[in-house]
């Protein structure tokens, strides 16, 4: 008695679950080791069917998406640049009545002004002082009056032609503005045709995919049908559906019955003509092979 | 073909994209690593247990204690008794079953037997799971292998629909097959290190009980005979 009942006790382990939890711990650290402290990163593709891969797509999409952004950029440029030159030769028609007018009248009325008291001035001084020589004086005055006149005369010129200038280059000035204003606009125009251009020229390049791709689609069908042997005398036009995966080069890989038309008969002619018609006619630029990748070929009993 | 060049290479991933054989395989492979190391750390506890409890036992039995002293309180059970000390208990129970006047050999045989009856018993169950850790430790390399045999494989075989074959078609594959091997190796190798451990460890503790044994004896013999 006392002998199994020690062995019971002492069979039984020290320490079973405290061993696993350790174990788990154990583990719990090396699966953090693997994914934590390694970088498993892919390193850049490598080799020419990796390259075409990734260059294809890209201008494809990258079109799409910015001509978008360049509309929006194109558009809002030229509205700030319009309403620009408005105001702009607003301001200098404005400006020249003010300034230019004015300032010519003061120049007018001032010197008339000063002109007679001068005159008055003078005059009187000669009369009181020498009366003899009235006629020399008045002689000298003529001539005095006669170079103040000039002189009088050669001011209002320059004035003139210092208004002029003014005017001169308040045109110049008005016309650099608008030589801007059009070399502005001119550029925003450039840009506008340009990026229209480019639009175009991305669209006709998709146009030109796309063409490429139906062209040959319509090929590789024109192929197949010319292969199938027709049973003869079905009802109704039964439609056979075949998904066809491809190799690059035109080899098939594979042909899945995706939809039954109905009649094995059909089925099968179907089949054997798309593996017939091997290698299939693919178009010679290979970027474009992803796009038959997986065919969907739809066949039609009649036409 | 084009996704699998771009697509990244965790770990998580690599392993959810393997084939089901592959997972299976690393299912197992976890599983027996997490049992092979449970044992493991089972065994550790209960041979450094075992080694103390020994140098206890031989400590107080070489001190000169009394034996019936000493036999009575392992009986008792008051405390966790070891291996020693219930071999100590049978061969000294068997031996006091006969008392006076029998036969001095039979006496001996049949104390010999007892201890060694439950020397066996205590042997079997300190070599328990040891040759678990053993076939963990030189089955699960080839159970890695064979996943990673089978990845490699599948990966060759998707190569073949590829015209201009580069390595991007099969480093995934064969990444995320050697994962297998690596599982393998990670239950394998401290498994027979722990393997090889504990087995020099109860070799010892074996050696230790039968020399105890055979010492034992002499001591009851000499007991009976004075």
């Amino acid at each position: 008695m006392s002998v199994t009942a020690l062995r019971n006790s002492s069979y039984s382990e020290p320490r079973i679950l405290l061993a696993g939890v350790l174990a788990g711990l154990v583990h719990l650290v090396f699966i953090a080791l693997l994914i934590f402290g390694l970088n498993w990163k892919d390193h850049p593709p490598e080799g020419m069917m990796v390259e075409i891969w990734t260059e294809l797509p890209k201008p494809i999409q990258e079109p799409v998406k910015t001509q978008p952004p360049p509309k929006q950029q194109t558009k809002p440029a030229p509205e700030p640049l319009k309403p620009k030159p408005e105001p702009e030769p607003q301001k200098p028609e404005s400006v020249k009545p003010e300034p230019a007018k004015p300032a010519p009248r003061q120049a007018a009325v001032t010197p008339p002004v000063k002109k007679p008291d001068i005159a008055m001035q003078q005059k009187p001084e000669p009369i009181k002082e020498i009366k003899p020589d009235l006629e020399q004086q008045k002689k000298k005055e003529q001539e005095k009056l006669k170079e103040l006149e000039k002189q009088k005369e050669l001011e209002k010129k320059k004035e003139l032609e210092k208004q002029k200038e003014l005017e001169k280059q308040k045109e110049l000035e008005k016309q650099k503005e608008l030589a801007a204003q059009r070399q502005r606009e001119q550029a925003a125009k450039a840009q506008r045709e340009a990026e229209a251009q480019r639009a175009a020229q991305q669209a006709a390049a998709r146009n030109l995919v796309t063409n490429e791709i139906s062209k040959y689609k319509a090929l590789i069908l024109a192929k197949i049908r010319s292969r199938i042997v027709m049973p003869p005398d079905l009802p109704g036009n039964p439609i056979a559906e075949f998904s066809v995966t491809l190799l690059p080069g035109g080899d098939i890989l594979d042909v899945r019955l995706s939809k039954s038309s109905g009649h094995a008969v059909f089925d099968n002619a179907v089949e054997r003509a798309i593996f017939l018609s091997k290698p299939l006619p693919l178009p010679p630029d290979p970027a474009l092979f992803h796009e038959f990748r997986n065919l969907n070929i739809t066949v039609h009993y009649r036409e | 073909m084009s996704t699998t060049v771009t697509q990244d290479m965790s770990f998580l991933y690599l392993i959810a994209s393997a084939s089901v054989l592959v997972q299976l395989v690393m299912l197992v492979l976890v599983l027996i690593s997490f049992f092979s190391w449970w044992f493991i750390f089972r065994k550790h506890f209960v041979i450094r247990n075992e080694i103390r409890k020994t140098d206890d036992f031989e400590d107080i039995f070489w001190r000169g204690v009394d034996l019936n002293a000493l036999h009575q309180r392992i009986t008792s059970a008051r405390y966790d008794s070891g291996s020693l000390e219930r071999i100590f208990a049978a061969g000294f129970g068997e031996f006091n079953k006969h008392a006076t006047g029998s036969d001095l050999d039979a006496v001996m045989e049949s104390t010999r037997r007892a201890m060694r009856a439950t020397y066996q018993r205590e042997m079997d169950y300190l070599e328990s799971h040891l040759s678990f850790l053993a076939t963990v430790g030189s089955v699960s390399p080839y159970i890695g292998l064979l996943g990673t045999v089978w990845g490699i494989m599948n990966s060759f075989r998707s190569l073949a629909s590829v015209t201009q074959a580069t390595i991007a078609h099969v480093a995934p594959g064969i990444a995320e097959a050697l994962i297998a091997t690596a599982m393998g190796l990670f239950a394998a190798i401290p498994a027979v290190v722990a393997y090889n451990r504990y087995a020099s460890s109860t070799d010892q503790l074996a050696t230790r009980f039968e020399s105890f044994m055979e010492e034992l004896s002499n001591v009851l013999q000499r007991r009976a005979a004075g």
